[in-house]
């Protein structure tokens, strides 16, 4: 069991903005305060333009606030001198694998962050073969990166990622590009590495049914923290996502339409199962 | 025949160690105005055969039919097809390379050896279209719209050629629930209103499948499973086998029927899966 109390990640009344050229400058994130706890899977949900990305980035230091304080590990992102370490502990995984996959084998590419750390060439073998092991990709270590599959690719970025030895990764739609298959394998794997080694997670996502396996639900909307909460009560609050036009997962949707045509179903229906279940009880009563 | 092929084959790098083969014998025909879904895993081939559709590729062997004509044939010449079929990359945004949204769209007209009054108008009837007012965008810098504005441009740019046939790789990657919708409802109209035919390939099928009127089912290259809608859907085991999964309330759906209850499996909307449990009492006593 990890321990949950301390922060692995903290915005601290965090403003950010990208200078606009003769057009109104929007906030792109406004006073945000927020805290992931080590080991916790948060999912970052909202829509295109809300700011999830941007808060993504400022969490990895690639931005720095404008305004209030960035800290991972209780170091401040703002300090050149620390960056090293920053992304140590807070590695970033983006949408399109293609983005970060750099050398001509997986080995080395899953190698190449570690390589910058001047680490020895042991302990570089032996990290690289630990997270290919872990990530089944051993087999995968001598192919040149760009003959994988979608789903392949991404596990090698969460591999270099992993041989980092993070407390925290960041995820920006990772399956938004990968075949349901790679979809399930991708989210397995990071769940399965959230919960056996206590690494905590940061991921957006647009799909409701992704965010529904986190353990807390942040929602953004134009730069602000609207709400955040258990997937049980944020993803199952349909008129504040349908206001702020987001979608339930469509169990969740679907239970709504039915308790309107008089189906008493139970209020927490999150995924698939808790709804067939209901229904086919209800159904049996009849 | 509309469009379609006949023994399509794919080689790519061929007499190399490196050959791979992309699509293999590959035959099919869609009729004008169609709305066509193209699926299958990951490096199933779907990119390529997208490609062959409007001879961006060439096959190795076989053909591709328009009109029942080979493309790339005189009738067919290449650059006056390109013109009459219309294709949408992935994550087209990323290929904008001018100052203002109508440079961006006048672009392709403007080839054309159009005159200016009429490349104003094809821009501003693109503009349209898809749901922009022509006054309030046209000056706006591509790179300064949201990304569903930015999706909605590029494919402004395309319709400015007025294709007669649509074709997409992957259309809503990286969109968050509204704007899948309005993309989709976009897409329905200019199938049904303007007789477009519109050929999809995705990973997404959440929207797509109830839009549907055939379905190609690629695995490795060749085609596995091809015909209407309703008969692949209703296939969810041999989709599984290919690691392919249903949309979330078609999920459902087979959850219930697995259970027993008498409903039908082929819904692909919240309200169709409403009605059809609705239904249900009925069926109870015929």
């Amino acid at each position: 069991m990890v321990s949950r109390s301390a922060a692995i990640v903290e915005a601290k009344n965090v403003d950010y903005y990208y200078p606009g050229e003769g057009e109104t400058v929007w906030p792109a994130l406004s006073g945000i305060n927020l805290t992931v706890a080590q080991g916790e899977y948060v999912a970052l949900i909202g829509p295109n333009g809300s700011g999830k990305t941007t808060l993504l980035k400022l969490f990895n230091a690639l931005l720095t606030p404008f305004g209030g304080e960035i800290l991972v590990q209780g170091i401040s992102t703002a300090n050149e001198e620390t960056l090293p370490a920053v992304r140590q502990a807070c590695g970033m995984i983006f949408q399109n694998p293609d983005n970060q996959l750099v050398a001509t084998t997986v080995e080395e590419d899953i190698a190449f962050g570690l390589e910058n750390l001047a680490l020895p060439p042991a302990e570089i073998r032996r990290r690289v073969e630990d997270v290919a092991c872990l990530l089944g990709l051993r087999k995968l270590l001598r192919q040149p990166p760009h003959l994988l599959s979608g789903g392949e690719k991404q596990k090698v970025a969460i591999a270099g990622v992993l041989a980092m030895e993070p407390r925290c990764i960041l995820m920006d739609e990772p399956t938004a590009m990968l075949d349901p298959a790679g979809r399930q394998d991708v989210i397995d794997t990071v769940r399965d590495l959230n919960k056996r080694q206590g690494i905590a997670v940061v991921h957006v996502t647009h799909f409701p049914e992704e965010a529904a396996w986190a353990d807390r639900i942040v929602v953004l909307n134009e730069g602000q923290l609207i709400v955040q909460g258990s997937p049980e009560d944020v993803l199952t609050d349909l008129s504040l996502l349908h206001e702020l036009k987001l979608q339930g997962p469509a169990a969740v949707e679907l239970a709504a339409l039915l308790r309107e045509d008089g189906y008493r179903l139970p209020p927490q229906i999150l995924h698939n199962r808790e709804l067939v279940d209901s229904i086919c009880s209800l159904e049996r009563k009849n | 025949m509309f469009i379609g092929t006949e023994k399509l084959t794919h080689t790519y790098m061929p007499g190399t160690p490196f050959a791979t083969e992309a699509l293999q014998d590959v035959s099919f025909n869609l009729q004008q105005g169609e709305f066509a879904l193209i699926i299958g895993p990951s490096g199933s081939g779907k990119s390529t055969l997208i490609q062959h559709l409007n001879g961006l590729l060439r096959p190795t062997s076989g053909r591709v039919l328009f009109e029942g004509i080979a493309v790339g044939s005189n009738k067919h010449e290449l650059l006056r097809l390109r013109r009459r079929i219309g294709l949408v990359f992935q994550i087209p945004e990323e290929q904008f390379f001018s100052e203002s949204v109508f440079d961006e769209i006048a672009f392709a007209p403007r080839n054309l050896g159009l005159d200016e009054s009429e490349v104003e108008k094809r821009v501003n009837e693109s503009l349209e279209k898809v749901g922009m007012q022509a006054e309030k965008f046209r000056n706006r810098h591509p790179f300064r719209l949201s990304a569903g504005q930015k999706r909605l441009v590029a494919i402004a740019a395309v319709l400015s050629l007025q294709p007669e046939v649509l074709i997409f790789d992957e259309p809503t990657v990286g969109l968050d629930a509204i704007s899948r919708k309005n993309l989709y409802n976009l897409l329905t109209a200019l199938n049904q209103k303007d007789g477009l035919t519109v050929i999809i390939s995705t990973h997404h099928l959440d929207q797509a499948a109830a839009l549907a009127d055939s379905v190609l089912v690629l695995n490795q290259g060749r085609l596995v499973m091809a015909g209407p809608a309703e008969n692949i859907f209703n296939k969810r085991k041999q989709l599984y086998e290919l690691g392919l999964t249903l949309p979330p309330v078609t999920e459902i759906m087979h959850e219930l029927a697995e259970k027993g209850l008498p409903v039908k499996t082929a819904v692909y909307t919240l309200q169709e899966a409403r009605g059809e449990i609705k239904n249900m009492k009925r069926r109870y006593k015929p």
